[in-house]
């Protein structure tokens, strides 16, 4: 009865969920399966139809959150052991698709920085972004590439070799002085076209983002958005990692059959390198054929938004806010001093509006504005509910007030307890300070 | 005896004809009101009329009230007096001359006393209208010194000066007894001394006199707020039998309006009360919105109810669009008379003052929250602060939109407590505020620590609570509060749950009331009436008399006190708690001020006028508290910032429960 | 002229979180709604619809039971909605998902001139923000990524003119019909529906398109279509909350080390 049979059919298994794994991604492992087993639930988790599976392991493959398995019976589970016993480890064999992928995607070498530019300011990411190049291009034995593209730019070219590129692709005409899309996008098109980089980075700020999704759609390839982590895999792969589902999660995300590999990395994410002045490298001057009379949008205005009158409270990426402990009206100075040195607005809480410290526009909360700035700073206030709920979502909040038990240090990131009279007026001056240390680099301080 | 009863008799019909189409054309306008049953329960509502209207209950609550009183009771017994004045003006035959002796003796005795007294009340009630007037009697578009009100009181006086004027006439003559009528006795002996009058003339004037105010009277009166003298005691009859804690379920179907956006669009118990409104002012003063100078004035609603009628009552039941607009937004130019202005529709913190006031059971409130039922469900227009609110509450269940994952973490150090069917006794309710408020938190905590310390059987829904719907209901998202409602009530039922206890009087109001409607019908109960009974059981057993609050002053919840009737259980538990019963606000139980929060005001800006809080939190501070104690996660919110703000030092805020986990500690 | 508005139905991230033991996602009971930044967009081509009359198309690529999110803009007002659902459509990136966004539109423009295609910036489960620009791309249509404000809109000239929010600085920008905007949240106020609207929603249908109807290539569409992949998941390390010096005794000194710390993590440039 137990007679080993030579010959008998290797059993496949049954897909399987493993509970409480499954992050509903958007039935990767549904589209994935040959048969139609696959079938998603209402709450997005995908149910197996054990009758249809054969167990070909896709679906298993495919999930990003090893949330499937393949499940044998006692029966299966004996004949396999016995299969193993007979015939030994398997010997994997080449793949021919395999190969002529990689030769595919061995025709692409080198990794570029997009070095993004407003008027000819330089946007400091891009800087953080030749940081991280150099470092991938070391891993890989390529050189690291900058591309600039703009108008009387030349000299962001040098300021790239500072920050370690090897050499610079340089598309300087008149139509690249303020960003358009549709320039641009044939720019860069046009160079990946030429010169094949296998690795294309930019800043995932609002123009870069713009640029990067427009170009991979033309290219063809995969991008990956808002990076906070980069890396190269043992098969020359770069790994992507990112926030996802609010930052709840961190996702991994590979290219792997698609050059060049292309990401948008988060600004202030990457360290910035040091500058290291006097190093040159060769510039790669390249026409980009495009002609001013076929461009179809006009920028009519670029406006500073240290420029504007109006306070926009909402929008803004940094926010000064206080509330009832501001003790009255004339203390706010003390906020509006800490946000100019910031580059922020002043900000309050629906007490200090309803006590006539602040004007309702400026009011953050349930019945305010919600807010999502970089940085939130909060001074005495104490954080009731309907205050939290506007400003939760800040990237950093910080919290200065007397009381250490008040509610805010609980959503806090960084907080200090004593009193704020003290406490702004030196954060202020710490800040003047140390920008007269730095007066050259004070200058383009976002993105 | 009538001088001339042919030319009395042509004058009886125009005024009487007057009389009725005037009434005719009120009433058939009330008719344009959608139905609704308001004949139920006829003993109560019968015992509750002459209690009302005949003992003049919440009249005599006030300054004037009594003067009301004689009033009213003179116009009862002297309408047999005109009765019989009329008779005999156009059967001069008939009238009180064909009764036995003793009891016209009688009568004319009664009705002289009684002309006295109504005179004396009608001239105080001048006095008052031209010297004492308080502000609550005058409103935007009727004022203390109306050349109406005053016509009325001058037609009254008129009436009881010509009654004394002919009487003493004919004592004079000697056609009547002097003994049976003392005042016109004394009227005439001044009239024959002093005066020498011809009394044959005095009498023929002072008939004519006495005849002209009656008939103009009788032809003013639909015309005027007096229409009250014949609306207000059937509106005692028909008015709600139960507490205005509920608003009335709405079926949603296509093709259907919701809400009322158009007079027709209220029911005629509705249009009742405009004609019903007698502009005393009581709903006014009792406001805490028009207290504090807010666009609200729940006398102003009704007044505009009435005029937008008249004003688009033809038009109406012509099956024609009205003319003028119920809902007008009032930023601009202000509504205009006739029309409610959105800032008043907002500013109702629904807390039930105005109809608590009303001497002739006036609902104000319901109609508030219909105009609010049209705004948001047939216009979506509303103070932009309540979207926040809306979004939050339709899609997390809560209203600041947080993550519904977090409602369990208001219990850090206790264990996770599930209710399970059968073996729990209590469901413990936590609420919105008591889940996600760090403050309200506190109390939650609190509250759990006594139900433990009491032995008593309790457990959450946990994450599956979901908001009540309350500020839902009162803002007139009713089409998103039935559903809330269903899914609640399906879930209460799904686990089995037969008692309830909430820290909320919000929650405890509408898993009482509201969701009866629904066919739930559970114990619910707020944990100052589940307190009390614990410690008059002895099954809560406190440790030591609570002393460290000092002098605790209780303030009381709308929606528990007002709307509930709770007064006396959390007195009680802070008598037994503290060994003192609790200091008491000039504004206490029925006659409570509201924190500003109900009717969804905790989720809208407050800009116009004195901020309701700061109003309530000064009285507080005139009784010299060390701690003002509440029941209601809004009136904790609203004490605590109006005490901040006033720089209010030492005083504290608690709720009942952190007093009485203060008597747990050994 | 037609207004194409394009929603995404995503999981109120929100209500995400790592279950600290497991390290798994909980979702248990989380709601899916409609991606915030797409109500602006909704809102706007509401406004269009009101000014000047065009016809609003909703379109939504996602499972079936995506529809409740199109019924919700149906409840706003939207004139159609369409949802994209094939199980060859699942498991896409953003380069797979814009094509078959791309076509969706361009079926629609054979029935009636799209003029604008509006897009949220981003969503906010991926947060990727590329699907706008790759369906413009794909279209030919000029692209106007972060709108918050529209400046001008002459739809006999063919011309609009907005405002773009980008880092520390406003751009407006003029162009040509027809375009595709991403829009920001400042851009307006979403409204809220009307309850006889959402009565008639319940009744309304969504067109439901698979690729039956957008006969695209099986190998552009879905996974197969799609160049990237997720290798793996983690939860994130959780910064906790920190009380930086001791501002009591010594005020200065604590303000001295928030700000360095702040610029050595460069959260702050100086």
């Amino acid at each position: 009865m137990s007679e080993a049979k030579v010959g008998v059919k290797r059993p496949r298994g049954k897909a399987r969920l493993i509970e409480g794994r499954c992050i509903a991604c958007g039935g990767r492992c549904e589209s994935a399966c040959p048969v139609d087993a696959v079938e998603m639930s209402g709450s997005g988790e995908p149910e197996i139809v054990v009758a249809q599976c054969i167990g070909c392991v896709k679906c298993v493959k495919v999930c990003p959150a090893q949330a499937l398995e393949v499940v044998f019976t006692e029966e299966e589970k004996r004949i396999l052991e016995q299969l193993a016993r007979e015939s030994g480890a398997d010997a994997e064999d080449g793949d021919p698709e395999a190969r002529a992928l990689a030769a595919k995607l061995a025709a692409y070498r080198g990794v570029w920085v997009f070095v993004e530019q407003t008027e000819g300011e330089p946007a400091r990411v891009s800087w953080e972004l030749m940081g991280k190049g150099r470092e991938l291009a070391d891993t890989l034995g390529v050189p690291l590439s900058a591309v600039v593209i703009g108008s009387h730019v030349e000299e962001l070219c040098y300021h790239s070799f500072c920050y370690g590129a090897d050499q610079a692709y340089l598309v300087d005409e008149p139509v690249f002085r303020h960003y358009r899309t549709e320039a641009y996008l044939k720019a860069v098109c046009r160079l990946i076209e030429n010169y094949q980089p296998e690795i294309v980075l930019m800043g995932a700020t609002g123009l870069g983002r713009d640029l990067a999704g427009a170009v991979a759609t033309v290219v063809g390839t995969g991008l990956t958005a808002d990076c906070t982590g980069l890396g190269i895999d043992d098969r020359r792969n770069l790994m992507q990692t990112r926030p996802a589902f609010g930052g709840n999660i961190m996702a991994t995300i590979m290219c792997d059959k698609f050059r060049p590999q292309m990401a948008t990395v988060r600004p202030h994410v990457m360290p910035l390198p040091e500058r290291v002045e006097g190093k040159s490298g060769p510039v790669i001057r390249v026409a980009s054929g495009v002609k001013e009379e076929e461009m179809l949008t006009k920028v009519l205005a670029v406006v500073s938004d240290r420029n504007r009158d109006h306070v926009d409270v909402a929008g803004a990426e940094f926010i000064v806010s206080g509330g009832r402990g501001m003790m009255g009206k004339e203390n706010f100075v003390l906020l509006q001093e800490l946000a100019d040195e910031l580059g922020g607005v002043v900000g309050a809480s629906r007490s200090a509006v309803d006590a006539g410290w602040m004007p309702h526009e400026r009011q953050v909360g349930q019945t305010g504005k919600t807010v999502r700035p970089k940085i939130y700073i909060a001074c005495g206030i104490s954080g009731a509910i309907q205050h939290l709920v506007g400003m939760q979502d800040s990237d950093l909040i910080i919290a200065i007030n007397r009381d250490p038990d008040a509610p805010i240090f609980e959503v806090a990131h960084l907080g200090i307890v004593g009193d704020l009279f003290q406490v702004v007026p030196a954060l202020t001056e710490r800040l003047r300070s140390l920008k007269q240390k730095a007066p050259e680099t004070a200058a383009c301080s976002n993105g | 005896m009538s001088p001339n009863p042919q030319l009395f008799l042509l004058l009886l019909i125009l005024s009487a004809s007057a009389f009725v189409i005037g009434c005719y054309r009120r009433f058939s306008l009330v008719a344009l009101g959608r139905p609704e049953d308001r004949l139920d329960a006829p003993g109560t509502r019968f015992a509750r009329m002459l209690r009302l209207a005949f003992g003049q209950q919440r009249v005599l609550g006030k300054p004037f009230g009594m003067n009301h009183f004689v009033i009213f009771w003179s116009f009862i017994i002297l309408a047999a007096a005109n009765a019989e004045f009329v008779v005999s003006g156009v059967l001069p035959q008939a009238g009180l001359a064909a009764l036995p002796a003793p009891l016209q003796h009688a009568l004319l005795f009664l009705f002289d006393l009684v002309s006295l007294a109504a005179l004396v009340c009608v001239l105080i009630a001048f006095a008052r209208r031209l010297f004492f007037a308080e502000p609550s009697l005058s409103s935007d578009y009727v004022k203390a010194r109306s050349p109406e009100a005053l016509l009325i009181l001058s037609l009254i006086a008129v009436l009881m000066l010509a009654y004394f004027g002919l009487h003493a006439a004919r004592i004079m003559i000697g056609m009547e007894d002097p003994t049976a009528m003392p005042v016109s006795a004394a009227i005439a002996a001044l009239m024959a001394a002093p005066l020498a009058t011809d009394p044959t003339a005095v009498a023929t004037w002072s008939w004519w006199l006495h005849a002209l105010a009656l008939l103009s009277f009788l032809a003013y009166l639909p015309q005027s707020k007096h229409m009250h003298i014949l609306t207000a005691i059937p509106n005692c009859f028909f008015a709600g039998l139960e507490r205005p804690n509920t608003q009335p379920r709405e079926e949603f179907a296509r093709g259907m309006r919701f809400g009322a956006g158009r007079v027709d669009e209220f029911t005629w118990k509705d249009l009742f009360d405009s004609f019903s409104c007698t502009e005393c002012g009581r709903c006014q003063e009792a406001c805490p919105a028009a207290a504090t100078g807010k666009s609200l004035n729940p006398r102003s609603i009704i007044h505009a109810l009435k005029t937008n009628l008249l004003a688009n009552g033809s038009s109406l039941r012509a099956g024609e669009t009205p003319t003028l607009p119920l809902l007008a937004n009032a930023s601009d130019t202000g509504p205009g008379e006739g029309s409610a202005g959105d800032d008043a529709i907002w500013a109702c913190t629904t807390c039930g003052a105005c109809m608590n006031a009303c001497p002739v059971l006036i609902e104000h409130m319901p109609k508030i929250v219909k105009m609010r039922r049209h705004l948001v469900q047939m216009r979506a227009s509303f103070p932009e602060e309540l979207s926040a609110f809306f979004e939050n509450v339709e899609a997390r269940s809560n209203p600041w939109g947080i993550a519904p994952t977090e409602r369990t973490k208001w219990h850090a150090n206790l264990p996770v407590r599930p209710f399970e069917q059968g073996k729990t006794e209590y469901l413990l309710y936590v609420g919105c505020a008591g889940a996600f408020d760090a403050r309200q938190k506190q109390v939650t905590v609190a509250l759990a620590t006594i139900l433990d310390a009491a032995g008593v059987s309790w457990g959450t829904l946990g994450k599956e609570e979901r908001c009540c719907g309350d500020s839902l209901r009162r803002l007139g998202n009713e089409f998103v509060f039935d559903r809330t409602a269903r899914d609640n009530v399906k879930l209460l039922a799904e686990r089995g749950v037969k008692k309830i206890v909430t820290q909320c009087p919000h929650c405890f109001t509408t898993l009482k009331n509201d969701y009866r409607q629904y066919g739930m019908e559970l114990e619910v109960v707020h944990h100052s009436e589940l307190l009390a009974g614990l410690l008059a059981s002895g099954q809560l057993e406190l440790k030591q008399r609570v002393a460290q609050f000092g002098t605790v002053l209780f303030h009381d919840s709308c929606y528990l006190g007002r709307h509930n009737d709770v007064y006396s259980a959390p007195r009680q538990v802070l008598a037994t708690t503290t060994g003192a019963s609790p200091a008491e606000f000039v504004r206490n139980a029925e006659r409570s001020f509201c924190c500003g929060a109900g009717g969804g005001r905790m989720w809208q800006e407050e800009q116009e006028g004195e901020r309701i809080n700061l109003n309530r939190v000064k009285e507080a501070l005139q009784q010299k508290p060390d701690t003002i104690c509440v029941s209601c996660p809004y009136c904790l919110t609203m004490m605590e910032d109006g005490l901040k703000d006033l720089q209010g030092g030492a005083v504290r805020v608690k709720d009942l429960a952190e007093v009485v986990v203060e008597g747990l500690r050994a | 002229m037609l207004v194409v508005v394009c929603i995404k139905q995503v999981p109120d991230t929100t209500q995400v979180q790592i279950d600290p033991v497991t390290n798994t996602l909980v979702r248990e009971g989380i709601p899916f709604i409609v991606n915030p930044y797409d109500t602006h967009a909704l809102e706007e081509a509401l406004r269009l619809k009101d000014r000047f009359g065009f016809r609003v198309a909703a379109i939504s690529m996602g499972p079936p039971n995506a529809e409740a999110t199109l019924k919700k803009a149906l409840a706003l007002g939207v004139d159609e909605a369409i949802l994209l659902s094939d199980r060859a459509f699942g498991g896409a990136d953003t380069l797979a998902t814009s094509r078959v966004l791309s076509e969706a539109i361009d079926r629609l423009n054979r029935q009636e001139q799209v003029g604008i295609v509006i897009c949220g910036k981003q969503t906010i489960d991926g947060d990727t923000a590329q699907v706008g620009p790759g369906i413009a791309t794909r279209l030919g249509y000029t692209q106007l990524t972060l709108v918050d404000r529209v400046e001008k809109f002459d739809p006999f000239q063919g011309r609009i003119t907005v405002r773009r929010k980008l880092e520390g600085r406003h751009e407006t920008v003029e162009a040509p019909l027809p375009v595709l905007l991403t829009v920001v949240r400042e851009l307006n106020r979403p409204r809220y529906p009307t309850v006889p609207m959402r009565l008639e929603s319940e009744q309304a249908t969504v067109q439901v398109w698979s690729n039956q109807e957008l006969q695209l290539d099986q190998n552009g569409i879905g996974l197969k279509g799609s160049p990237t992949w997720v290798s793996r998941i983690f939860s994130p390390q959780r910064e906790k909350g920190e009380i930086v010096g001791d501002g009591v005794a010594d005020p200065a000194g604590a303000a001295h080390l928030l700000v360095d710390k702040l610029v050595s993590r460069d959260l702050l440039v100086v």
